[in-house]
């Protein structure tokens, strides 16, 4: 996937409150190289500034020192035409279905268009793809009240809310962050689908490694502010030294891999996903007499 | 500048400096009588060299308190735009109160006395001490201590039915939200923003437009505020809250001899600035 760059970011520092006596350094010198069409997953602990580095991207925080390259454009310029860069990135908060304030689907969904000052036949168009992308009935919903959704329908809304710009590339943080697990796997299947059939560049944080593990062509690890590292999922969490340097957590079909080596079986711990994961265990099973020696003797 | 959304940074009450200095470390009754009978005196203070006095006094208890001053100072620039035209309508239509002393213009409606210009002077420097001595004692004071010693000292007023507790622990809630809601604030601005929002665009002029970019905040904050209270009443009813109940407290003050020190000097210094008669 060898894309041309979008994302840039070099050596980029941030401290907030500047100047009082609640200063607090966010981030010290980070890198990000992000390429079109990639999706890359940012984790790391609480406090080492993955929040603060997204909100670089679309220009809500301007580079203090340090280069941000959005597509090519230098966000340093104070000149930067900010409502075409938050167009152009999309950027959906954490728990972003607080952000709803219209009383109707349809109507909350259309105000970034509206704001784009777009004509209201391309707003409904936008407003349909938007609905149909996150799994919404466009004529049963459209003037359904907000207020009465669940909390996974709110997130769809919120996140249609976004897509209705239609962004090039789709920032989220923490997009699954207290949703049922029914709405969980809705929501990460969307954002598959729009990585891999519309072809949006996504950046997504998040805690839960099964996530990262199942989405991700590329992994960077925040800490103190700074990129320690960054690889393929595969490479990682194959890393046991730096997992467990940088306290990261492993996806579950990880560490159940781990134990297994710990335990003498022979699978291969770069298996992680769920079923190349259970492939391995099979394997185990299958073989499970000689395997069983094999412990023993140990 | 580094963001336009730093709301949280401008807002100066409700955050506690800790720096362990020796007004923090005060009885906090102590320090809330001693600057609620400053702030009096100051207040019924018309003189310049009074009001010098008050002002290189408050100036001193940020430096006392080891709180930077320039952050301090930071607290009156949201104030300068009310000092100002408060000072601008004083010189101009307060003139026929103050009619004794010197003239200086007399032009119709407008009289412009030597008396006059001393309460346009006198109110305006007012203002900034009382900002600054309450910044003192609201920046070295954490939000329990306000509470509890704004209970202790209303407390004599329960004999007449008043609400003591009530009053305090809404005081409390208020105060402690302040920086929360800040915060939301902050949050739902960069949120509808990244979907296209634009703020305090177009003349102040304009008061409908400005007015409906205000709704994607505002109702969302509402929602949030609502949903925060109801947490809050849950939290405070599972660990026992009874609405007129008999609370004890944890912290227990006792008056030492820095107190009775802080407390004279504060009495001084009041008994000074109202009574003696400076000579201009």
């Amino acid at each position: 996937m060898a894309g041309r760059p979008i994302i840039e970011i070099e050596n980029l520092s941030h401290t907030y409150m500047k100047g009082t006596p609640m200063e607090h350094v966010a981030l010290k010198g980070a890198n990000l190289f992000v390429e079109e069409g990639e999706c890359v997953a940012i984790i790391g602990h609480t406090g080492s500034g993955k929040s603060t580095l997204i909100q670089h991207f679309n220009g809500l925080m301007r580079p203090e020192s340090g280069k941000v390259l959005i597509d090519g454009e230098d966000l340093s310029n104070k000149k930067v035409n900010l409502k075409t860069l938050r167009q152009k990135v999309g950027l959906v908060f954490q728990n972003p279905e607080d952000q709803i304030f219209e009383k109707i689907i349809g109507d909350d969904i259309a105000y970034g268009p509206f704001k784009l000052g777009l004509p209201l036949k391309e707003v409904r168009e936008r407003v349909k793809w938007a609905m149909s992308v996150v799994g919404l009935d466009f004529e049963g919903m459209i003037d359904r009240q907000t207020f009465a959704l669940s909390g996974g329908q709110k997130r769809k809304v919120a996140l249609a809310g976004i897509l209705a710009l239609k962004p090039k590339i789709l920032v989220l943080d923490e997009p699954t962050a207290g949703l049922d697990p029914r709405s969980r796997n809705e929501l990460l299947d969307n954002i598959k689908r729009l990585n891999k059939e519309e072809k949006l560049t996504v950046i997504f944080v998040s805690h839960n490694m099964e996530e990262v593990a199942l989405l991700a062509d590329r992994v960077y690890v925040m800490a103190d502010g700074t990129d320690v590292l960054n690889g393929t999922p595969k490479e990682i969490f194959t890393d046991k030294e730096k997992l467990q340097r940088y306290h990261i957590g492993t996806p579950e079909s990880v560490q159940v891999l781990y134990r297994l080596t710990d335990l003498g079986y022979e699978v291969k711990t770069d298996a992680f996903s769920i079923t190349e994961a259970a492939n391995e265990i099979i394997k185990v099973l299958a073989c499970k007499k000689e395997c069983s020696k094999h412990v023993q003797r140990i | 500048m580094s963001s336009e959304f730093e709301i949280s940074k401008r807002i100066t009450i409700g955050q506690y400096v800790p720096t362990g200095s020796f007004i923090h470390r005060l009885d906090p009754r102590v320090k809330v009588f001693a600057f609620t009978i400053l702030v009096l005196a100051i207040a019924l203070n018309t003189s310049y060299i009074g009001n010098t006095i008050g002002l290189v006094l408050s100036l001193y208890l940020f430096w006392v308190s080891k709180i930077p001053i320039r952050y301090g100072l930071s607290g009156i620039i949201p104030a300068i735009p009310f000092i100002v035209i408060l000072a601008v309508l004083q010189l101009l239509f307060q003139g026929q109160l103050f009619s004794h002393g010197k003239v200086y213009v007399d032009y119709g409606f407008i009289l412009i006395t030597s008396e006059s210009i001393r309460l346009v002077v006198v109110s305006a420097v007012r203002f900034v001490e009382i900002i600054f001595l309450s910044s003192v004692l609201t920046l070295a004071t954490s939000t329990t201590e306000l509470t509890h010693s704004i209970q202790s000292l209303l407390s004599p007023l329960k004999k007449i039915k008043f609400p003591v507790h009530e009053i305090s622990l809404i005081t409390t809630i208020a105060i402690r939200f302040v920086p929360t809601f800040a915060i939301e604030m902050e949050k739902m601005m960069k949120a509808q923003a990244s979907r296209g929002a634009d703020f305090g665009t177009g003349g102040w002029w304009r008061i409908i437009q400005r007015t409906k970019e205000t709704f994607p905040i505002i109702i969302p904050l509402f929602n949030i505020a609502l949903s925060r209270a109801e947490d809050l009443i849950l939290a405070m009813e599972s660990r026992c809250y009874t609405p007129g109940g008999e609370r004890s407290s944890y912290t227990t003050y006792q008056i030492a001899a820095k107190d009775y020190l802080a407390l004279v000097t504060g009495l001084l210094f009041a008994i000074l600035l109202f009574a003696y008669p400076f000579p201009i």
